[in-house]
């Protein structure tokens, strides 16, 4: 966290004004579309988050949304993958990540806020069983350290793991193979 | 524009020190309490402290509902349950907790049930699931360490479903806390060495994790400085009532500051011996936290370089050269602890419990991983890095 101790210590300033919040909310609804699937794809193309998917209960399902009905994604386990379900289902999640407000999940999808310092920041709460809640994360925190670049990645998350270059690129390539996949044969939604 | 953020909250009044609990009758008037119940648990009555509880309260004039003394160590939905009836069924208006943080877990669920007339409580459990406020709640602590007289989480052993129901909401928070030299006077030397080191772990990983702030920090500067200079005096001395007091200060300051700046992976590995292996958690707290520090250290070494401060006064402080400082803390914690065990035997490593297999190390690695704390600790911890902290605890 920066922390403004004393004026000397100050970092670079951060722009003052932001994206009007329609732009943010079109990205946020982007962006959950895109991280929903991937991480169906990266469920079944990576074996570390393949071994944690195993190791949740059957049938649960998680969400991720932003408070009072703003944007959402919603996946539920499938066999020994996650899978997508439609964000107008009226079944109640298991567990629930939640964003205070657009805003705030604008600054974390954006990367310029870890997920990390979102909970540290109260932008983000658990609402759920936290064993598959902690599951759910490293899978996330898996996939951004795997799918982006290392220098967006690193921004992401709280640390970036020891993986090679040649192995980030063969998993990548796997995950956005499958991802792509998915698309063409099952379409957007 | 800066990204500096942070939320604080610390509503409950505190009426700490000498004949404090004396104040209770006024603190009852003031929020229209005639009838409270009292929740507690067997020790706590058979040590006498609900007496003098109930003493100070008719001394001033004030009334006194049933004793709820069914209370378990682990705390139980059944017992949530059982004094939530009582209390409907007598008509009482307020609780007042007796006791550690077993009693306060299990008497803030109650509160719940007794405000909203009765029904499953399990139906308020998670994040913020109270919409308003509970019948009024005293806190009256009879350890220093848990800090549970100031937090908004209670969690509750549900034997039935097999599994820790946890509630968090800010209404759960007492709306007073009691602190009163008297309650924790005969606290045991090991139980008022392990909560102390209880309490040092919630300061301290508090001014180390990711959600500190300029408050938290305070809170926790403020416990860190008390429990290092009373714990040795104390348990030499387990009759000195100035020290018991600041040692209760000390567990309450500490309670607020991870309130606002939750704990991490120590937490995540007392949790779980704890679970697996019943060992205490103040003591766990305690054989963990140098080994964390010192994992911990490449992303928070400024922090805990300015503990230094607390830990050791300010000559050692300017004495040491900054670049030292952080290592000079966990010294000072080591030498704590060091003390701690001469004086009253508080284990110094997971060998010395008795209670955990070495060959258990690895099932406690993976299941810390697991535990909610993780999220807040200020480096990613891997399977590799928990087992590496656990084998250096061992011995």
């Amino acid at each position: 966290m920066s922390e403004p101790l004393h004026p000397s210590a100050r970092t670079t300033p951060v722009a003052g004004r932001g994206l009007s919040y329609s732009v943010q909310r079109r990205y946020v609804v982007f962006m959950m579309w895109l991280i929903a699937r991937l991480l169906q794809a990266a469920s079944t193309a990576d074996r570390a988050i393949r071994r944690e998917v195993v190791d949740l209960p059957e049938g649960f399902s998680f969400s991720m949304r932003v408070r009072s009905g703003g944007p959402a994604l919603i996946m539920r386990k499938v066999g020994d993958r996650l899978g997508t379900v439609p964000t107008s289902s009226t079944a109640r999640p298991a567990l629930a990540f939640e964003f205070k407000h657009l805003a705030h999940a604008f600054l974390v999808l954006s990367f310029q806020e870890s997920t990390p310092q979102a909970f540290a920041n109260d932008r983000l709460a658990i609402d759920g069983e936290f064993p598959s809640a902690m599951k759910v994360l490293r899978c996330l925190n898996r996939m951004q350290a795997v799918v982006l670049p290392k220098f967006v990645a690193r921004r992401a998350l709280k640390s970036y793991p020891s993986i090679g270059l040649l192995e980030k690129l063969t998993l990548a390539a796997r995950i956005y193979g499958r991802f792509v996949i998915e698309l063409l044969t099952r379409g957007p939604k | 524009m800066t990204r500096h953020y942070f939320e604080f909250s610390s509503p409950v009044k505190m009426v700490a020190g000498f004949r404090a609990l004396e104040h209770i009758p006024f603190e009852m008037e003031t929020r229209s309490v005639s009838r409270p119940m009292i929740v507690s648990d067997k020790g706590v009555v058979a040590a006498g402290l609900v007496d003098a509880v109930i003493e100070a309260i008719v001394s001033g004039n004030g009334q006194v509902g049933p004793v709820f003394d069914d209370v378990p160590p682990d705390s139980s939905m059944e017992a949530v349950e059982a004094g939530a009836c009582i209390y409907l069924e007598s008509g009482c208006d307020a609780i007042i907790a007796v006791g550690g943080g077993s009693v306060m877990d299990t008497a803030k669920a109650m509160n719940i049930m007794a405000t909203e007339g009765g029904g499953d409580p399990r139906r308020f459990a998670g994040y913020n699931n109270l919409k308003h406020r509970l019948n009024p709640f005293v806190a009256i602590p009879t350890t220093a360490g848990t800090g549970s007289e100031v937090t908004a989480i209670s969690v509750i052993k549900d034997a039935k479903a097999g599994v820790k129901t946890f509630f968090f909401s800010q209404f759960l928070l007492p709306d007073v806390a009691v602190l009163d030299p008297r309650m924790t006077l005969k606290l045991p030397p090991m139980m008022t060495a392990a909560t102390a080191m209880d309490a040092m772990t919630h300061a301290v990983e508090a001014y180390t994790c990711l959600a500190k702030n300029p408050l938290s920090d305070t809170y926790a500067e403020a416990a860190v400085r008390r429990i290092s200079a009373w714990l040795a005096p104390v348990l030499e001395n387990p009759e000195d009532a100035a020290g018991r007091l600041a040692l209760a200060e000390a567990a309450a300051m500490a309670g607020i500051a991870f309130s606002n700046s939750p704990v991490g992976l120590v937490h995540a590995l007392a949790h779980t011996v704890g679970a697996m292996y019943g060992v205490h958690h103040g003591a766990a707290n305690s054989i963990f936290l140098p080994g964390v520090l010192e994992f911990n250290m490449p992303a928070c070494r400024e922090q805990l370089g300015e503990l230094l401060l607390y830990l050791a006064g300010s000559e050692e402080y300017a004495a040491t050269p900054a670049e030292g400082r952080a290592e000079a803390s966990i010294a000072r914690i080591v030498a704590l602890k060091q003390h701690a065990y001469e004086l009253c035997g508080l284990p110094r490593t997971l060998a010395e419990t008795g209670k955990v297999p070495r060959e258990a190390l690895p099932d406690i690695a993976a299941r810390s991983l697991d535990d909610g704390t993780m999220v807040m600790n200020p480096v990613d911890v891997t399977y590799e890095d928990a087992l590496a902290v656990l084998e250096r605890a061992w011995e």
